[in-house]
């Protein structure tokens, strides 16, 4: 059940002369300014980074750049390793199965053998190509002695009875109709239906309906308005962040204080170089091309726990790139031609992706007071970057600097902090053994409504310095195991 | 819905001074090229509430603002930016979106960058596959992971 659609992604605005123009509206990350027919909105007064998430079936990765990193080993003890957040209740290898799985399922391009990651099994595809500003780029981290190696990506480059290859176009976020880059729905659906899974659309859950213990019931709202009870044996929930803290508040009789508390996000900066040569840096799938993780692991020297991936990011077209892209828009008036003529082709950016700590003043709030057009409760992103989270960001800007000045670059400009980039939510009930200090156990399964399991990112304890979406995806998949096991007769 | 009161000269000096373009470089200004109606457009569909900017907008130019010399444009706009972004961001956005989706800018940032003037889809662009040997003093140094218990 969905409360949005299905994207046809055949028909992707990439196909028309005015795709640009789908980013900033209708294929918009955030919510809020998205307001499609499927989005609620989110109170994000009080939050530095603004909501980004896609309301379909898919969810978001409807809008991703399809980069496909795995969580590290050292990612799931945190608190073992460096005194921060909590150890999660499996390891990385209790997860290597389910991710196994999953990169089959999504059809992952890259290349095995990374030196900044455990060995793991070939890629389904070739590593994707290389654009000159990737060119570039990989000069610099060699001049430097860096760690650097191509970013694994949920992309198919080669053919396959279902997907054609990656034809290089750019902007994966407005859906691929090459359906070379994997979303949910294209690369699940259709296995999940022949199991035997009828697919609800325009349905709002409204109401978790519990009794003693147990989830006995759910009320929904339809796109008629029209109103129905559903009775339950079991319930999944992957509502990200926000949305299974909605859900979760609207059972009567349960409740955990830890519920909402430490939401985790990627503090992003984006530094820009610009090179003096034409790059095309639009060509090629913008956010996938290589990544150092040079910088991932702690080192007590620098001030910080934890560490930081840096992302390069391929430029974009020529709107997108006047205005900012991901940074400050081109400047207005009699400069306009010429900056716009220094920049448009001519940038590769790096993103400074910070492993964020559960802090419980960052938290999600639910106000059963406010409620939104389709009658629930609406979230309030509680958010700040932490002073570990600063220190590293800080550094990490200059990292990218120099990666940039020994790649080329002339011009080097810094957006601090990337405000729309709140796309990874993690956190708000998390997985451990014990009640007193976990939402979720550690299968998903609701600490005291047994029959409620969830499975995206918000059961996560800790974060990472990467993408999540590998790792939830295989969360999910353990969960779902774990469940046909135990509901075997 | 309110007529909205403005004139197009207002507004076709409004986009000519956000983007006058270069003539010696071959840059059209974006009112010259008559986008008025297009930043219109693009005001509301952009905007949840698009009039109401736009409104608010032609409120805080003056009365004269298309008769005003380029300096004095200049300064009504930096004063707007100023006290009122997002009046200004707003219309900086949809100024662009006009402008920078015109198939005749397209034409030209083609003529001068080979962007060409197409979507992205289905053609693509070609770039060269991905060349392994780059990757051998990573490969050198060895494995960097942070072993765990």
């Amino acid at each position: 059940m969905e409360r949005g659609g299905c994207v046809n992604q055949r028909a992707a605005p990439s196909l028309t002369p005015e795709w640009e123009l789908a980013l900033q509206k209708s294929f918009h990350a955030n919510p809020n300014i998205r307001c499609n027919d499927a989005d609620y909105p989110v109170d994000d007064t009080q939050s530095v980074i603004k909501p980004a998430f896609f309301n379909a079936i898919g969810g978001s990765t409807i809008r991703w750049g399809a980069h496909f990193p795995r969580f590290r080993p050292s990612d799931f003890y945190p608190h073992t390793l460096d005194g921060v957040a909590t150890d999660w209740p499996m390891g990385y290898d209790d997860l290597v199965p389910y991710m196994d799985i999953n990169d089959q399922m999504m059809g992952v391009s890259g290349l095995a053998g990374d030196t900044a990651n455990p060995p793991r099994s070939p890629r389904q595809y070739p590593p994707l190509a290389s654009c000159e500003g990737s060119k570039r780029l990989i000069h610099g981290a060699n001049q430097l002695g860096w760690h650097w190696w191509p970013a694994d990506a949920a992309i198919a480059t080669a053919d396959s009875t279902t997907r054609r290859a990656c034809n290089n176009c750019g902007p994966c976020g407005i859906g691929c109709p090459r359906h070379a880059r994997a979303s949910a729905d294209t690369a699940y659906l259709a296995a999940a239906q022949h199991a035997g899974v009828e697919l609800i659309q325009h349905t709002v859950v409204t109401r978790i309906l519990t009794s003693t213990g147990q989830a006995k019931a759910i009320e929904i709202r339809t796109q008629n308005n029209e109103k129905f009870v559903i009775d339950l044996e079991h319930l999944v929930l992957a509502g990200n962040a926000i949305s299974t803290n909605v859900l979760l508040s609207s059972m009567n009789d349960w409740n955990n204080p830890l519920l909402g508390k430490g939401l985790m996000l990627h503090p992003t900066a984006i530094v820009t170089g610009f090179f003096r040569d034409n790059l095309n840096s639009y060509t090629g799938p913008f956010a996938t091309s290589i990544v150092s993780q040079q910088f991932c692991e702690t080192e007590k020297k620098r001030g910080f726990v934890r560490g930081f991936q840096l992302q390069a990011l391929r430029g974009q077209g020529p709107l997108t790139t006047a205005l900012g892209g991901y940074g400050n828009p081109v400047a207005w008036g009699r400069s306009h031609a010429k900056g716009f003529s220094q920049a448009f082709g001519h940038g590769m950016s790096l993103t400074v992706t910070c492993e964020d700590l559960p802090e419980p003043v960052n938290r999600i709030e639910v106000s059963k007071e406010k409620l939104d057009h389709f009658g629930m409760p609406t979230a309030k992103m509680h958010y700040r970057l932490g002073s570990n989270t600063e220190k590293m960001k800080t550094y990490g800007i200059e990292r990218a600097r120099q990666w940039l000045r020994a790649a080329g670059a002339e011009k080097i400009s810094v957006n601090p902090l990337s405000k729309q980039a709140g796309f990874h939510l993690m956190g708000t009930a998390p997985m451990g053994v014990s009640e007193r200090d976990s939402v979720t156990a550690p299968d998903g399964r609701l600490h005291g409504v047994a029959n409620i399991t969830i499975i995206d990112a918000s059961v996560f304890p800790s974060s990472s310095p990467v993408n999540p979406t590998s790792t939830l995806q295989a969360i999910a998949l353990r969960a779902a195991d774990l469940m046909a096991r135990r509901l075997s007769p | 819905m309110t007529p909205l009161n403005y004139s197009d000269e207002t507004v076709c000096a409004l986009l000519d001074c956000l983007i006058p373009g270069e003539a010696s470089s071959g840059w059209p200004a974006a009112g010259q090229m008559g986008l008025g109606n297009r930043f219109i457009e693009l005001m509301r569909l952009l905007h949840r509430d698009g009039d109401q900017l736009l409104q608010s907008l032609f409120n805080a130019l003056p009365d004269d603002f298309a008769d005003a010399t380029a300096e004095t444009q200049v300064a009504c706009l930096v004063a707007i930016e100023k006290t009122c972004p997002t009046i200004f961001d707003a219309t900086l956005k949809a100024c662009y979106s006009a402008y920078y989706t015109n198939p005749k800018v397209r034409e030209i940032i083609e003529a001068k960058t080979g962007y060409e003037a197409r979507p992205p889809q289905p053609q693509g662009y070609p770039l060269e596959p991905f060349d392994e040997s780059l990757l051998d003093p990573v490969r050198t140094r060895g494995p960097i992971w942070r072993p765990v218990p």
